[in-house]
């Protein structure tokens, strides 16, 4: 297949969906191939590379780390020809698997930057299976947002975690529990993990399921 | 412990485990029905990590046809990983169904699938896992019936002790009359023996606990005999006269398995008469489906998966007699929809320059395989794989003139009758290929040989014949590592102790049950990893338990000996096989039978199915 060599025709399309609980252990990679073959079953006219494995060309905003869950997570891929918003909505979530339901789609301008070139900012709640007592969260957020410097190492490398955290507090939600809720820094050079901002507030990964609510692009 | 608290204490030990996603199921097309929707629930059962496991086509296919069954729920477990095994352990989570984690001990029947024994210690690893007695008469009423089924069953001696039934041959319908079994003893509150008698009266089911086997002194099999009259010997393995319709529902995995495409089976049965081929002997006769069946099956796998590829499924696909029709018919769809091919097993003699032509065309820069499986004209005769290196030749020449670049020998070592002159000739042959692929293709011509140790199986002419000694294995690997140093051309072998041990469990009988269980405690798991499998727990096993290995691997076995697996029938008779082997002796070979039929037993045993269901998909002539 050749591609459509004018590139007016070519459409960009955003969709916003969340990713269940179905999909909680996926990873970022598997994720991928999961909307390539998503894309794939709608039988839009997706964009794909040339040569002998064709690939859909895809773009998501952020990876989210395994284990988590989303509200809101963001994905760009391109259309050869165009097709009616309602219908590309309709198809994708006909072909979407358990755990991915899709929010919205709409159409972008195809000159706007990448989208992980956008991306500001990710807000997460973090809820316990044992919830702790409301004071120990207090304490624990206030300690960490006094500080300067908290270094930490990931994969050999240390970086100083504090100034990714932009905004830290308890919430309590309807039910009544009590969670954790952050803003974190996700510029492409400078991304907060929440994991490693548990950790460092002394829980395991055992202890919690993390959700993100929502990305700011900038 | 509540349905709900299990669930949520696996969910806490996933993320210390890698690769959680192989234990949460959820995947596109799963089916989860509601616990106390059906009647009889169904686990089948793969011992091996899901990402092997769900790529089973086996598996898939049952799951498939219990699941249309409204009374039936049929789910899925494999076996956790060594890390997930020992969280699993730690927490005292006990084996779980992916579809309603479910312990596995709440279901009625345990399907597993065994295809090969290094999976021994896996199946006894899931039944401890899952808090199941090992041993099948230490099961009563409350405990789930474990039914094995598979290729490597067709001698089921040697993991007897630890199963209640087995399904001999293809399973398809035979599970249906199980399950029906299952539930009129549920209606009859009637006791473990009964549920046992009741399956021994279904056709190609065999209840190894109403057989008795006696041993002469010296440890060979004197007798095997019924001691119920429900349970008839040889228990005639099952075949379907039609191949059943393909699967129709394609679970797409989240997380990544060995083979992310559309199969389809496109015959069953080989007539070759390879003489170390297990699965030629075990699957005839030769069953086609049809092209339309096939595209069919095709076009709705890619619809619902998203593949990129399509695998047609056979085990020699280029004897398919259709093939060229099924190829050009196929091929508009994969154009259109971009998709890879893949179409394994290739014979030599078979296939012709217009399939070479249409393969290049769909699929290339892959690379291409070709099994010659011995390194001389005389023992290829020997083996029954006749093909002279004329043709061969002729053969490679026309891969690389289509424009492959990269071809993969297979030989086996070890075959019977085979000496050192065998050896080098692989290693001449490889880079006489080479020099070939040179000539046409220049410097991007690579050949790459992988070899593997011939292991006797049983049901095959060469059941009598020994395991070629450990150490003249070695010789015979160092010589051909040794013939291709300073050459461009690559060679992988198997490990020659892991095919060691898959002799004695290939050819053991009942004993092997208290050594099975040793090494399994010895902490032997996963016997089939290159990085896991250690021979060193089954040496002390065999000590501990008395018994010597040798005496199943490397002795030759008598002809008139009573061999551990003849009371199973696979449709091939032992006259014939020992006829074959004779054959083999004297350096004769025997054709393919689709011209002229050798009377192999399987139209003796099976020709009234053949004519109560009439077509062409059977091909005995
Ligand atoms: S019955 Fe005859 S034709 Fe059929 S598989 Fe056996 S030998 Fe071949």
């Amino acid at each position: 297949m050749s591609l459509n060599p004018q590139v007016a025709a070519v459409t960009r399309i955003r969709v916003r969906y969340a990713k269940g609980n179905a999909l909680r252990f996926i990873g970022h990679l598997d994720l991928q191939r999961l909307w390539e073959r998503l894309l794939r079953r709608s039988k839009l006219p997706v964009r794909y590379s040339q040569g002998f494995h064709p690939r859909a060309r895809l773009n998501l905003a952020s990876a989210l780390p395994l284990g988590f869950i989303s509200d809101e997570e963001l994905l760009d891929f391109w259309l050869d020809s165009p097709c009616p918003l309602t219908e590309i909505q309709a198809r994708l979530a006909e072909a979407a698997p358990p755990g991915l339901k899709i929010h919205t789609v709409q159409q972008i301008d195809p000159k706007e930057t990448a989208l992980q070139v956008q991306m500001k900012a990710s807000e997460f709640t973090v809820s316990f299976y044992d919830p702790p007592a409301a004071t120990e969260l207090e304490q624990k957020i206030a300690w960490l947002l006094t500080q300067e410097v908290i270094n930490k190492t990931r994969r050999k490398k240390t970086y100083n975690l504090r100034p990714l955290v932009l905004d830290m507090q308890v919430i309590n939600t309807l039910a009544g529990e009590r969670e954790l809720w952050m803003r974190l820094l996700a510029e492409p050079a400078a991304t907060g993990r929440p994991d490693d901002i548990l950790e460092e507030l002394g829980f395991p990964n055992t202890a919690y399921l993390v959700r993100r609510t929502r990305v700011i692009l900038g | 412990m509540t349905q709900k608290s299990l669930q949520q204490r696996i969910e806490r030990i996933l993320p210390t485990v890698t690769k959680p996603g192989r234990y949460v199921g959820g995947e596109l097309n799963q089916v989860v029905k509601p616990w106390d929707s059906v009647q009889t629930h169904v686990a089948l059962v793969f011992p091996d990590i899901y990402d092997l496991g769900q790529s089973n086509l086996g598996m898939a296919l049952l799951y498939d046809r219990l699941n249309q069954h409204a009374d039936i729920a049929a789910e899925r477990a494999f076996s956790p990983w060594v890390d997930m095994e020992t969280a699993m352990r730690n927490e005292e989570i006990p084996l779980f169904s992916l579809e309603n984690k479910r312990p596995l001990i709440d279901f009625d029947i345990i399907g597993v699938s065994l295809p090969y024994e290094t999976l021994y210690t896996n199946f006894l690893n899931i039944l401890d896992l899952a808090g199941i007695p090992l041993y099948s008469k230490a099961r009563d009423t409350h405990h789930p019936l474990v039914i094995a089924g598979g290729q490597a069953v067709f001698n089921p001696e040697p993991v007897a002790a630890f199963v209640d039934a087995f399904a001999i041959g293809e399973g398809e319908e035979m599970v249906f009359e199980i399950v029906a079994a299952h539930q009129s003893w549920i209606a009859s509150k009637g006791s473990r023996e009964e549920l046992l008698t009741r399956l021994a009266g279904i056709p190609g089911v065999y209840v190894p606990a109403l057989v008795a086997v006696k041993y002469h002194a010296d440890g060979r099999v004197q007798a095997v005999e019924s001691v119920h009259p429900a349970m008839k010997l040889p228990v005639d393995k099952r075949i379907l006269a039609k191949l059943p319709s393909p699967l129709n529902r394609f679970l797409v995995p989240n997380v990544e398995v060995v083979h992310e495409r559309v199969s389809v089976e496109i015959m069953r049965g080989c007539t070759r008469g390879c003489r170390f081929c297990h699965a030629g002997m075990v699957n005839r006769p030769i069953r086609e489906r049809s092209v339309d069946e096939v595209l069919t099956a095709i076009q709705a796998g890619l619809d619902q998966t998203g593949y990129e590829e399509v695998s047609l499924l056979s085990l020699s696909s280029s004897d398919y007699s259709e093939i060229i029709p099924l190829i050009e018919g196929l091929k508009a769809l994969l154009i259109e929809r971009q998709v890879d091919i893949s179409l394994p097993s290739l014979r030599i003699e078979s296939f012709s320059e217009d399939l070479m032509d249409v393969l290049q065309s769909l699929s290339p820069g892959g690379g291409f395989t070709l099994a010659p499986e011995a390194g001389t004209e005389r023992l290829r005769k020997v083996i029954n794989k006749p093909l002279s290196d004329a043709e061969l030749m002729r053969t490679v020449r026309s891969v690389f003139q289509h424009g492959w670049k990269s071809l993969k020998l297979y030989f086996m070592i070890g075959h019977p009758q085979e000496t050192l002159s065998d050896i080098e000739a692989i290693a001449d042959t490889c880079k006489a290929v080479l020099q070939e692929g040179r000539q046409i293709a220049g410097g991007r011509a690579k050949v790459h040989a992988g070899v593997s140790t011939f292991i006797p199986k049983p049901h095959t002419p060469f059941q009598w014949s020994a395991f070629d000694d450990l150490t003249a294995i070695e010789t015979k690997l160092a010589l051909l590592r040794e013939a291709f140093r300073g050459t461009k051309i690559k060679m992988t072998w198997n490990d020659p102790q892991m095919s060691l041990l898959e002799a004695w469990l290939s050819r053991g009988d009942r004993r092997l049950a208290p050594v099975i269980e040793s090494a399994w405690r010895k902490g032997a798991r996963f016997d089939a990893w290159g990085d896991q499998f250690r021979i060193e727990p089954w040496q002390a096993a065999f000590a501990e338990c008395g018994l010597d290995p040798d005496f199943y691997s490397s002795r030759e076995r008598g002809l008139n000996e009573v061999l551990p697996w003849d009371h199973i029938n696979a449709g091939v008779r032992k006259a014939f096989l020992l006829d074959d082997y004779q054959l083999s002796l004297a350096g004769e070979i025997r054709p393919d039978c689709r011209e002229r039929c050798y009377a192999c037993g399987i139209l003796a045993s099976f020709n009234h199915l053949r004519l109560a269901q009439p077509g062409g998909g059977w091909k005995c002539p």
